[in-house]
């Protein structure tokens, strides 16, 4: 079933500076000539996608670092999402910024282009960690950011922290931690630093120049982290999110409600409510393809009613008519009920308040616990996973730690 | 192009085989001979044409005999009709190698002129002296540097007891020489004699199912002769047939009228399984039959055992269909059902020896599809019971109570151990630990020894080979036979998962040895068994008590931190990749265990 879409996300395959750990679409050194064409067809793109958006959605400005696009360009951007309809009194517009990339006057002007959330990664504040991995930034620069942002006017602002650095300790962790809530910021994101294949830390970690702290190590750090937020006013609402209650991250709700978002600009990834599409990774690529297009949007889901669902005729000639036309600047995912289940649920379960079982019957048809509960009892009985029936079924903050365990079971 | 087969008087008739050791050569004087032949066109010329199996090509080595008819024109203007008969490379085959032999009357000795011989040359050698071949030696590769054909001469003279004045120097990878092994071949070998007017007297070397014809048994005519539309009858087992189709090897099959004295090559006649006409039976005319059979006829019995369970318990069905097309290939294969409290419902299936369970298990997997999880392979011991009763026992978990026990007899090899001088001590050494008891020894050359060894069977199933060749850096050849039961203090080893024993890692160890054996086998399971969500002893007992015990720490965490729209995909297929190697896991009790879990006995 197709939906209107509830969040809009834009991305900006643009860095400094590559970390060492990063393996996502983003580029570093194109130049300023690139940047400015990526603008032009980004927003080329906003005018040829821009429908079906529901009044109120979330934006999301991603990276790469948004923040190293000019505010000029930014303004362009967000210019376009207004003239289509995109941008219409967002339930909340988050910046995504590196803090080696922004000062007072931009700060400044993003307000000014209505954000209203600040989401800065600064991952540590110990230097040693931070220059380890290839951040451009030091610590009292990340604090300094902070700082201005508030002075700017942010109240919303998060931070991203990652556990499982080189080097890292209980106590680095603990003093990164305490000195970011102490800021009083109102959102913390807490990742684990994943090797990923083909990254420069890769290649360190097997060449035996850099080393990451082992299983147990690691499990303690992000156990640190779950402990030390406990007791501060920063909750814990998703397997790595915690806010100050009512400062969730709306936008990123979305996705672990499996509602539509709107993806804009290279490696975005938009998903109707029906199907998912990738655009293209490369800069390089994304333009050709945008520059090239001529006809209006491919992708545009219409307004279907929940009836729809259970017509399941009609519900596939929907999926039929929006798949069939090519998606020019990347590939379609064709994605089919089961995916549609699994992915919900355990999306779903990544947040704290869990699933709505009404909810997964309404949207699914699915009883989750006639079709599931004979895998997941065993996870009832070894206490990570609650069970109240007709209402709802979450994980405990044991179950968080072994998500992976229980997600599974939904995998087909 | 091929020319037309003709049947020839039996003084035209040669049959041989090759006895060589592993990459010495054989392989490759084999294709070289079809091709001198014209047996098979250049084009038609596969490498190593009669390696046919996929798996036989991948391990270099020959399981199953194959047989070729070629005519060679010979100097002497006349043609010959050569029949080549190729053997099995590997001692679990040792019964088939036999036959074969029996089936020709003569062979060729090849050897590497840069190694010598070797121990499982030397057996061979000596199952063809036994069954009065004329045996040609051939010194192989005589073109690399290192070959030094006088002395590999000097070793079959003073080892095997044969003139090698007249050995043939060849290099089958040039083509060096081999007109010279044919014409060998035609001058040194005797003719076959039989008379065809005597009732049908034939050997089955070696027999293949095939789906459409049944079994086809490979032949070696001594007297009388075979024809389409005949009744025959199978000497050992009984069972009668009707001829459907007689041919010969070329090497592909090619369908004759008749094949007389001498002659080789197989007959169909619906037989349903290879167990009705087993390797080494003598095929008689049912109307007409011979009074006496060939001698050298036995079942093959297997010698070394284990337990196949399916992955999925739903397979059973197809695992016992596939086990029983196997067996309709190979009488040595058997097997019965069996039940284990940790696998479910599986089969105790018996072998000729490692290799010919590795191959099967690799059948199984490959042209079946069958997820399989094998238990550790052990001998069949024999338990005399304290009321004089003795109970052979296949399988440790049905071991008998200690208490019922007078003593437990195991079976002996007599190995045969070829090895260069510098490592006499080192072989010595190990032979003694693996409680093996010193035969003699003797010089094989100069600088090569060969020793003798009674060793319990169950030894070389576990490492005793793979010790020989890493402390003899692959110098040493080992052949041996089985010998006889001898008394040996053993006792059975349980291993127990969260307090919970798991009968399919049971295994029998000697007494002396079993508190060292529990400990690297509890070592060796932690580091096999993932973390789960809580800790797992895993502990070795004696009985009651335990000898050996080590942790397996609960897991900390599993989970992915970071998951967005953007991601979504990637990290579902992470999941499902955890996912399916957990279906790899076989759940025992509460624990997840690998696949290797069940052969970690092997791997201590």
């Amino acid at each position: 079933m197709q939906l209107d879409y509830e969040g809009v996300y834009v991305h900006t395959p643009f860095c400094m500076q590559k970390c060492l750990y990063c393996d996502f679409a983003s580029y570093a050194g194109l130049g300023a000539s690139v940047q400015e064409r990526y603008v032009t067809d980004l927003c080329r793109e906003i005018r040829l996608r821009g429908q079906s958006v529901r009044s109120g959605a979330t934006i999301f400005f991603g990276g790469g670092t948004p923040t190293v696009l000019t505010t000029a360009q930014l303004t362009r951007i967000v210019t376009a999402l207004k003239q289509q309809g995109v941008w219409r009194q967002p339930a909340e517009a988050t910046m995504e910024a590196n803090p080696g990339t922004i000062d007072l006057a931009k700060l400044q002007a993003l307000r000014q282009l209505g954000f209203d959330r600040l989401s800065l990664g600064v991952q540590s504040l110990n230097d040693t960690e931070l220059k380890t991995v290839g951040r451009i930034h030091t610590a009292a620069q990340a604090l300094e950011a902070i700082r201005l942002a508030q002075q700017a006017g942010f109240t919303r602002i998060n931070a991203d922290v990652i556990t499982g650095l080189p080097g890292q300790t209980a106590a680095s962790l603990q003093s990164t931690l305490t000195r970011l809530v102490d800021t009083g910021l109102t959102h913390l994101s807490v990742y684990s630093l994943i090797l990923e294949p083909g990254t420069p830390l890769e290649k360190l970690v097997a060449a035996g120049t850099v080393t990451l702290p082992d299983e147990d190590l690691e499990a303690e750090l992000y156990q640190t982290a779950v402990e030390f937020l406990q007791k501060t006013t920063l909750q814990r609402y998703e397997v790595s999110n915690y806010a100050v209650p009512g400062q969730e991250s709306l936008h990123n709700l979305l996705y672990w409600h499996y509602r539509p978002y709107l993806g804009l600009g290279a490696a975005a990834v938009s998903f109707n409510g029906q199907d998912r599409f990738n655009a293209v990774r490369t800069v390089a690529a994304y333009c050709e393809a945008v520059e090239q297009a001529a006809v209006p949007a491919p992708v545009t889901p219409g307004i279907t009613t929940r009836a729809g669902v259970k017509d399941t005729a009609a519900a596939a000639t929907v999926a039929a008519v929006a798949t069939t036309p090519a998606y020019p600047w990347g590939q379609v995912e064709t994605l089919a009920e089961q995916d549609h289940l699994e992915e919900y649920l355990f999306l779903g379960l990544r947040t704290t308040a869990g699933l709505n079982l009404k909810e997964a019957w309404e949207r699914f048809h699915c009883d989750v616990w006639v079709r599931y509960g004979q895998e997941l009892q065993t996870f009832v009985d070894q206490g990570c996973l609650v069970y109240e029936p007709g209402r709802r079924l979450f994980l405990t903050s044991k179950g968080l730690r072994f998500g992976n365990r229980i997600f599974e079971v939904f995998i087909d | 192009m091929r020319r037309a087969v003709t049947n020839m008087q039996e003084s035209h008739i040669r049959n041989f085989s090759i006895i060589a050791h592993i990459d010495h050569g054989k392989s490759t004087l084999a294709d070289r001979l079809i091709e001198m032949t014209g047996t098979l066109s250049k084009r038609e010329m596969e490498d190593q044409i009669l390696d046919s199996m996929d798996l036989e090509r991948e391990r270099g080595i020959t399981i199953k005999d194959q047989a070729v008819r070629s005519i060679y024109k010979a100097k002497d203007g006349q043609e010959y009709m050569l029949n080549f008969i190729d053997t099995p490379g590997h001692v679990d085959f040792n019964y088939e190698v036999s036959r074969a032999l029996a089936a020709c009357e003569g062979a060729l000795l090849v050897i590497d002129a840069t190694q010598g011989i070797e121990a499982q040359t030397l057996a061979n050698v000596y199952l063809a002296i036994d069954n009065d071949l004329e045996i040609i030696p051939v010194i192989n590769k005589v073109d690399l540097p290192a070959a030094d054909p006088e002395r590999v001469k000097k070793e079959i003279e003073d080892v095997i007891g044969l003139d090698a004045s007249d050995a043939i120097l060849i290099s089958a990878k040039t083509g060096f020489g081999v007109d010279q092994v044919l014409e060998a071949i035609v001058k040194r070998i005797p003719a076959p004699s039989g008379d065809i007017n005597k009732p049908l007297k034939a050997l089955v070397f070696d027999s293949k199912f095939d789906a459409y014809k049944g079994v086809m048994l490979y032949l070696r005519v001594y007297d009388g002769s075979i024809k389409k539309g005949m009744r025959i009858r199978m000497m050992a087992t009984g069972s009668e047939f009707e001829v459907t189709e007689v041919g010969i090897f070329r090497p592909d099959l090619v369908n004759v009228d008749v094949l007389e004295p001498g002659q080789v090559g197989f007959l169909a006649a619906a037989i349903k399984t290879v167990s009705e006409a087993r390797v080494g039976d003598t095929v008689t005319d049912a109307n007409n039959p011979t009074p006496k059979a060939l001698p050298g006829y036995r079942k093959a019995t297997p010698m070394v055992f284990c337990g196949l369970y399916p992955m999925d318990t739903t397979e059973y069905d197809n695992l016992r269909d596939a086990l029983e097309k196997l067996q309709l290939n190979d009488a040595a294969l058997s097997f019965e059902p069996e039940t284990s409290t940790a696998l479910g419902f599986g089969f105790r299936c018996g072998f000729l020896g490692l290799l010919h369970l590795d191959v099967s298990k690799e059948r199984l997997a490959r042209e079946y599809g069958l997820q399989l999880i094998t238990t550790a392979p052990n001998v069949i011991y024999q338990v005399v019971k304290t009321n004089g009763e003795v109970q052979v026992v296949e399988n440790p978990s049905a071991f008998p109570d200690p208490s019922v026990i007078d003593h437990v007899e195991e079976p002996f090899v007599n190995a045969t151990i070829i090895v260069p001088k510098e490592y006499v001590g080192a072989v010595m050494e190990l032979s003694q630990d693996k409680r093996g008891e010193y035969g003699n020894m003797t010089y094989v050359e100069e600088n090569r020894v060969m020793i003798h060894y009674a060793l319990p069977l169950s030894e070389i199933i576990y490492d005793y080979f793979d010790k020989l060749k890493s402390l003899t850096k692959g110098y040493a050849s080992l052949d041996y036979e089985l010998a006889n039961y001898r008394p040996s203090d053993l006792v059975k080893m349980d291993i127990l998962l969260n307090g919970e024993k798991v009968d399919a890692l049971s295994c029998v160890v000697f007494q002396d040895r079993a508190r060292i054996r529990g400990r690297q086998l509890v070592e060796k399971l932690r580091g096999l068994i993932p973390r789960q969500l809580f800790d797992i002893p895993v502990q070795a007992a004696i009985g009651s008590k335990i000898i050996a015990r080590e942790d397996v720490k609960a897991m900390r965490k599993d989970v992915l931190a970071k998951c967005y729209g953007g991601d979504i995909s990637r990290k579902k297929k992470l999941l499902a990749k955890q996912k399916e190697g957990k279906k790899r896991m076989k759940q025992v009790g509460n624990v997840e265990l690998p696949q290797e879990a069940f052969m970690a006995v092997l791997k201590v």
